[in-house]
């Protein structure tokens, strides 16, 4: 977009093309100062998705590969024989081929790395020299399988049998797999991907997602509570992405109506009061509650300037805690909160503890509410959003009226959280006041920070993050350190109590990401726009109707 | 609202007749103005109720109760009405600046070069508590007030243009640090402050209630700092550059006045403020955890807001009342719901009379 930025780089970037092979330009926007439109701009931020496509595969790639490595090193070699299969080369005639074939999928991973630096550097315009690379990459899946499979013969053991001894190993081809696959599509559909960035960002991402369970089908309990807990986690930076990132207003509370939501569900779906409304009732009933309890707290105070209302919400957000705490009405149970809430079951099938049925459907309601989120955010309502949120007094000079446009925004994203509460409290089985303490809308305010306010592929991207990190990483970083210590004769490292540090890994997010990128890892294009040129680019971007 | 507000206010409304909305609106601008009477009315109503159900003693004593911690309170708000006053910032970090002086006032209290420490020294006899006093307050509230001033350089004054949302967030991610970083290093539970001999004994009992001399200590010591505030405030250059600064920071500089100093200067004494208010809640209480803090923050907020923030004279008030209606609401209706009936206190002022009791700013702002 050489107009609105203007920063000459842009013009020095469509300058170039010209003397190179101009064929090989056709999926490019035409390399002249034409004013933006908005399919340039639809292209521009879909070369964003093809970047992240590419990142996707080489992560995983990379992390296949590394994955028995680091299972060695942190499992103490217990249950894991098959890393041995790495570490000591196969023998014989297929070693040449599996080195071959090794060298050659190098070799692919390179050249992509080396396209997305070359992607970036060029301020995410799409290359020309593309072609061709979808083969490697197709080759590059068969590939790994062969080589694993191979690995998995030379050594006499089966590949995807015996789970125990094969755990890491099966996992990683998985993995590598997963990422070659996302390669080749992001490669072999390059025009297209470039064209639907998003929609294909999304499609591999839900894909993947709901791989899942068999891409970590030895790490079980990853998947049982890691992978729910990260789905509810994304609902919820979601929801309270609306009222921060498109509305401008800062919820501190937000926990607050995730609790109303799992006590919504707590008390119509469990023993507590005999009442057993069948689950898929009772979600929406947890939504339109929250979005209710959204309506009254907001009302009074939205007309108050955003950070009051900041205060306001955090104070809400301890009473709610509190009052469930303190058995109000005797309808909370007090400290020991609601249990033996009634489990979903679809068509008479009861998703009972299973996470996987969980994780599966919170995914699905992800991907619709992200498609209706998308379309709020173009729409009429979407627009004021962002006129209120960059001045509020021009917004309502133009005819926007602030305090239903708060107001709506705050209710949308109550109802996103008392849905993800619903949700919750039916998979865990029962509620407690201390779930929803302050911290909790702490990491999911840090999350949307954290991914880009106001950008829904970055927040959902770091609800995964953050979920990896609290969920995954956390629970282990102490057996890790601790074996890591042993290894290198630094045993001190395992005796440090890494969950006290939780809290200043939090604060630091927030610090850090707010002074280095303010808009977020995955900025929106209007934050983007906003911190490059002092928020002009923001209203035109709003007129447009490119935000 | 502002458009609204201001179409009735030149007489353009569409629709003459008095509507709901507008009835609405009056009663809440009586409302507003009867705010000042309708609290003090009703801190009145809770102490009549609580003498009548437990007697007067009780009563009194919970007066005593409520005045104290109110005292606390004070100290603390202080810190968060002057920096909003100065940057409109809520610094959400300000609570656990607090808790942090506290527990830095432990360790020099503990540090012991020569033989003996201050606690050795305070417990040896009246003259040996003002020593020690002389000695804790000062080195306390320097490093106190050099840690805001730090907080301020490193994650607030880079975000000074930026929009508002984004130093809140650092706000709450020091925040985060700084209370990470006592769980981290102090663990999880209560922690003596070793203050709690400081000052034994009991002042003078008055009607059988008892009023020992750390109840005056930290009533008395929290006025006397309270009015070197204002004095300092409304008497030197630096307080009329900082009151210069929260009325119009541009017009400030236009006329030679250091910006990022007298920022700076309002961290050091917001947060050596809040270290005073540590240390008398540490000869108070003698018991500090983690995350004290937050609560206390949250609560001296409420405090700056119910007298108007950006007012050291409302932010006294408010934290006295406060104090006072957390002390009977909790009498009333048990100590479990003192958090809610705090907060509720602040949204109703919010919602009521956002300016707060003796605010003059008018909060309708994005």
């Amino acid at each position: 977009m050489p107009e609105p930025t203007g920063d000459g780089l842009a013009v020095t970037d469509t300058a170039a093309p010209a003397t190179e092979d101009p064929r090989a330009d056709d999926d490019l926007a035409p390399p002249d100062e034409l004013p933006v439109t908005a399919s340039e701009a639809a292209r521009e931020e879909s070369s964003g998705g093809f970047t992240a496509l590419v990142i996707a595969g080489l992560v995983f790639i990379v992390a296949g590969w590394l994955l028995p490595w680091f299972v060695e090193q942190t499992s103490n070699g217990i249950g894991y024989s098959a890393q041995d299969a790495v570490s000591s080369p196969p023998t014989g005639i297929g070693t040449i081929v599996v080195y071959l074939i090794a060298v050659a999928m190098v070799g692919l991973v390179a050249f992509a790395l080396y396209d997305l630096v070359r992607g970036i550097a060029h301020r995410g315009r799409p290359l020309r020299w593309w072609r061709g690379r979808a083969a490697l990459a197709i080759l590059g899946a068969v590939g790994t399988l062969v080589v694993w499979l191979l690995i998995g013969v030379l050594r006499e053991e089966p590949l995807f049998g015996n789970i125990s001894s094969l755990a890491a190993t099966d996992n990683a081809v998985w993995m590598t797999l997963t990422g070659f696959v996302v390669l080749a599509l992001a490669y072999g559909l390059r025009p297209w991907v470039v064209t639907h960035g998003e929609v294909a960002f999304g499609g591999v991402v839900f894909m993947i997602g709901a791989l899942m369970p068999f891409i970590f089908n030895q790490s079980s309990s990853f998947i049982e509570w890691g992978a729910s807990a990260a789905a509810i986690y994304t609902l919820l930076a979601l929801g309270l992405n609306i009222v921060v990132g498109f509305a401008g207003l800062l919820d501190l509370g937000y926990a607050a109506f995730f609790a109303i939501g799992a006590y919504t569900c707590g008390s119509l779906a469990s023993p507590v009061h005999g009442l057993h409304f069948p689950f898929w009732i009772v979600i929406f009933i947890g939504l339109a509650v929250a979005a209710l309890f959204g309506a009254v707290l907001g009302a009074p105070t939205l007309r108050l300037r955003g950070d009051y209302l900041a205060i306001v919400t955090l104070g809400f957000g301890e009473i709610i805690p509190d009052a469930a705490n303190n058995n109000l009405f005797n309808a909370t149970g007090g400290p020991e909160g609601i249990t033996g809430i009634d489990h979903p079951s679809i068509f008479g099938f009861n998703f009972g503890i299973d996470a996987k049925f969980y994780f599966w459907s919170l995914l699905i309601i992800i991907a619709i509410v992200l498609v209706l989120l998308r379309n709020i955010q173009r729409s009429r309502l979407g627009r004021a959003w962002a006129a209120i949120r960059e001045d509020e007094v021009a917004a309502a000079a133009t005819g926007v009226n602030p305090v239903t446009t708060k107001l709506l925004a705050f209710s949308i994203g109550a109802s996103i959280s008392g849905l993800a509460g619903a949700f919750f409290g039916a998979e865990l089985g029962s509620v407690t006041p201390d779930s929803f303490q302050f911290a909790v809308s702490v990491t999911v305010l840090s999350t949307v920070v954290l991914g880009g306010l106001g950008n829904n592929t970055g927040v959902a991207a770091g609800g995964i993050l953050v979920s990896f990190i609290i969920f995954w990483m956390l629970d282990h970083l102490q057996e890790w350190m601790g074996t890591f210590g042993l290894k290198f004769g630094l045993p001190a490292l395992g005796t440090i109590d890494y969950s006290r540090w939780v809290y200043i890994v939090y604060g630091a997010i927030l610090v850090g990401i707010m002074l280095l990128r303010p808009a977020g890892l995955l900025p929106s294009r209007a934050r983007k726009s906003e911190l490059q040129a002092g928020g002009q680019t923001e209203a035109l971007a709003v007129v447009q109707g490119r935000v | 609202m502002p458009a609204s507000a201001d179409a009735t206010a030149i007489g353009i409304s569409a629709d003459p007749s008095p509507t709901l909305m507008a009835r609405i609106r009056d009663v809440g601008r009586l409302l507003n103005r009867a705010f000042p009477i309708i609290i003090v009315a009703v801190l009145i109503l809770m102490i009549g109720l609580v003498a009548g159900r437990s007697g007067g003693t009780t009563a009194a004593a919970e007066v005593r109760e409520g005045l104290t911690i109110g005292a606390v309170y004070a100290l603390i708000a202080v810190g968060y009405t002057m920096v909003y006053g100065i940057i409109e910032l809520i610094n959400f970090a300000h609570g656990d600046v607090f808790t942090l002086s506290a527990f830095y006032a432990i360790f020099i209290a503990e540090f012991q070069p020569f033989g003996f420490n201050l606690n050795s020294l305070a417990t040896s006899g009246p003259l040996g508590f003002f020593g020690a006093l002389a000695i804790l307050m000062p080195l306390t509230m320097i490093a106190a007030g050099l840690t805001g001033m730090l907080i301020e350089r490193v994650a607030y004054r880079r975000l000074r243009t930026a929009p508002r949302l984004a130093p809140l967030i650092t706000a709450v991610g020091v925040s985060f640090i700084i209370e990470g970083f006592l769980f981290a290093t102090q663990g999880s539970t209560n922690v003596r402050t070793g203050k709690a001999g400081w000052l034994p004994g009991n002042a003078f009992t008055a009607g059988g209630v008892v009023v020992s001399w750390h109840d005056i200590f930290v009533f008395f010591s929290a006025l006397v700092l309270m009015f070197l505030l204002q004095a300092f405030v409304r008497l030197t250059r630096l307080g009329k550059a900082m009151r210069a600064t929260a009325q119009d920071r541009d017009a400030a500089l236009l006329n030679g006045v250091n910006i990022n100093r007298t920022i700076s200067a309002t961290f050091f004494i917001g947060s050596a403020l809040a270290a005073a208010g540590g240390i008398i809640y540490s000869v108070k209480d003698d018991l500090v955890v983690w995350n004290l803090g937050f609560r206390f923050g949250i609560i001296a907020f409420t405090c700056a807001v119910l007298g108007g923030i950006g007012n050291i004279v409302g932010a006294g008030v408010g934290a006295f009342l406060i104090g006072l209606i957390q002390v009977f609401g909790g009498q009333l209706i048990g100590s479990a719901w003192d958090n809610a009936i705090i907060f509720a206190m602040l949204i109703i002022v919010l919602v009521v009379r956002p300016v707060g009791l003796l605010g003059m700013r008018v909060a309708d702002r994005a």
